[in-house]
């Protein structure tokens, strides 16, 4: 354990400028913007929108943000793939770490475990510190416009509880789901490095071209077998229109209702199987790296 | 055989292939605890190769055991018992060097902080620095106090030197030698400065294309070579007669390497010595090939 968190530090201390600093930089301009925002005019297109209330508003807001995260989150962790799995030999440092007692598949398992569990909670702290802000934003918002009534501490606060749960639940799903993705951009680093990162794309799109070529007219799927599964398998999340019309409802949001959705639109056969081929991919990974000294 | 006495490292049949060229042609060695061995030889001899293969850096043929293990199979657990530095710029360069202490009391289970920051003590290397940021004799100090605080039974060193000043080399060995070398611990070390850690080993091996030419205690080394440094040309085919393994002139006087030849034979032809390791690696680099030692 104490060798796991070791490397989930340094990990941290590799990356922590996509995981952040560029997300603190991020935290501050929304403030400003925030900020800039109560001090003019602007406020009233809110209102024009025809948000029914300061509480609804902040709901949304909350969604809006947490997906903002999810999306920034998604993109730095597809970065931090590509980047982690061959950051080992950069500046010639392959051989210090071959030189610590740790195995290949442990320091890779742990990369991959960052990128699962420690990277997300930074992110998820951030937009949670959003959250505090778009509720400074929506109370002064309310002293601006007195004609609306401020969302109560405690309707604020099952507010955030609710989204808070939802976007835990729909991170941890989706990064479940996309796992196999980020590690097969994982395992081409560690041969490709960041050439892993077209690659990633290339090298599927070229078999399911091939394929296209090969076995056109034979019948199946539009596109082939293996786009049309990989246009399958990139889809992730509620079924059409139900989050919409869950934001625009007058209830509030239920993290329980809209998970256990969620949950079941879910095809966990692919899921599992996806987790077991993330699995042979960082498994891979490792025995290249143990295998081929490259410094 | 008593497991008190048997070597750290058994080396036996070692081949390695890279495509179809053979670079290590079945080098066969033990090195026993205690011991500091120099491993020399030209670039490309295959001293690095070997070494990776001690580590379990590089798969191989023929049979390896550091510390009863097979190092391929079981780098991680033997690398608690051997430490090694492999290049001197190899420290991860985007850490603090209290980053780098922190990380590697982390992982590994016989370093000790404290030894490392007494190590650095007395150095320009400070703990808020960043290794990107320090000389490259900095790193080599800071490389050096990390694995010198780790309690290891077979330290291993390729060209750890390579690139620094005479200052930092002669600094480097001192401590080396000084600080960390006990009865129980064993150096394998190769370098290209081969008289500058002539006087630290206790056993030199010799590898030339592949194979190894020589393998002795430096004691062995000092009955079985004699150099003669002959002044009057006259009494060159004389000496010449007795066989050396390898001949020069310099500066007018002819020098001559013998092997396994009694000193009395060659005391009266001219001033005779104990070859240098440098003038003894040269003479059996140009020995013609076959004749191993």
């Amino acid at each position: 354990m104490k060798t796991t968190l070791a490397l989930m530090k340094r990990e941290y201390l590799e990356h922590r400028g996509a995981f952040l600093y560029a997300p603190l930089i991020i935290l501050v301009l929304f403030g400003l913007s925030v900020a800039g925002s109560l001090f003019t005019d602007r406020v009233d297109m809110a209102v024009s929108v025809g948000a029914p209330t300061l509480g609804k508003m902040f709901e949304v807001g909350l969604v809006v943000m947490g997906g903002l995260w999810w999306a920034y989150l998604m993109a730095a962790l597809f970065f931090y793939f590509a980047d982690s799995f061959s950051a080992d030999s950069r500046g010639n440092s392959m051989l210090f770490w071959k030189s610590m007692p740790v195995s290949d598949l442990r320091v890779l398992a742990t990369k991959a475990l960052s990128g699962a569990l420690l990277f997300p909670a930074i992110i998820f702290a951030f937009a949670l510190a959003s959250a505090t802000l778009l509720y400074l934003a929506v109370t002064v918002g309310a002293v601006r416009l007195p004609t609306l009534a401020p969302p109560l501490p405690a309707d604020a606060l099952s507010a955030l509880a609710n989204v808070g749960a939802l976007a835990l639940g729909y991170l941890g799903l989706s990064l479940l789901w996309y796992a196999p993705f980020y590690a097969w951009v994982g395992m081409l680093s560690t041969v490709f490095r960041r050439w892993s990162m077209p690659l990633a794309f290339l090298i599927p799109g070229i078999v399911g071209i091939m394929e296209n070529l090969l076995l056109y007219g034979s019948g199946g799927p539009d596109g082939g077998y293996i786009l049309s599964f990989l246009r399958s398998r990139f889809q992730f999340g509620f079924e059409r229109g139900e989050m919409q019309g869950a934001l625009f409802s007058d209830t509030p949001i239920s993290a329980p209702a809209l998970l256990s959705s969620l949950v079941e639109t879910i095809d966990w056969t692919q899921m599992g199987i996806g987790l077991v081929v993330a699995l042979g991919f960082i498994v891979a990974a490792s025995e290249y790296r143990r295998r081929v000294l490259d410094k | 055989m008593t497991a008190a006495a048997e070597p750290i490292v058994t080396v036996r049949g070692l081949k390695k292939r890279f495509g179809r060229t053979e670079i290590l042609h079945g080098l066969d060695f033990d090195i026993p605890s205690g011991r500091i061995y120099g491993l020399v030889g030209h670039n490309g001899a295959g001293k690095t190769t070997t070494l990776n293969a001690i580590l379990g850096l590089t798969d191989y043929e023929g049979e390896v055991k550091v510390l009863g293990r097979d190092p391929y199979r079981n780098r991680a657990r033997l690398m608690e018992d051997v430490a090694f530095i492999s290049d001197v710029a190899s420290l991860p360069r985007f850490l603090k060097v209290s980053e780098v202490l922190d990380l590697v009391e982390g992982i590994h289970p016989k370093f000790s902080r404290q030894r490392a920051m007494g190590f650095l003590e007395g150095t320009d290397v400070k703990p808020r620095a960043k290794v990107g940021n320090l000389s490259k004799g900095m790193i080599a100090q800071l490389h050096l106090a990390v694995v010198m605080a780790i309690d290891a039974r077979l330290l291993v060193l390729d060209e750890p030197t390579l690139g620094l000043d005479i200052t930092y080399r002669k600094r480097f060995y001192r401590r080396l030698i000084e600080d960390y070398m006990t009865e129980n611990r064993t150096l394998l070390i190769t370098t290209h400065q081969v008289d500058e850690i002539e006087f630290m080993l206790s056993d030199i091996i010799f590898i030339r294309d592949g194979a190894i030419v020589l393998n002795r205690p430096m004691e062995q080394v000092a009955q079985t070579y004699a150099q003669l440094v002959i002044a009057d040309g006259d009494r060159a085919p004389a000496a010449r007669a007795l066989g050396p393994i390898y001949e020069e002139t310099r500066f007018g006087q002819t020098v001559m390497v013998f092997e396994g030849r009694p000193r009395g034979q060659l005391s009266g032809f001219g001033a005779l010595s104990t070859p240098t390791l440098s003038d003894l690696f040269v003479a059996l680099m140009e020995r013609p090939s076959g004749a191993r030692s």
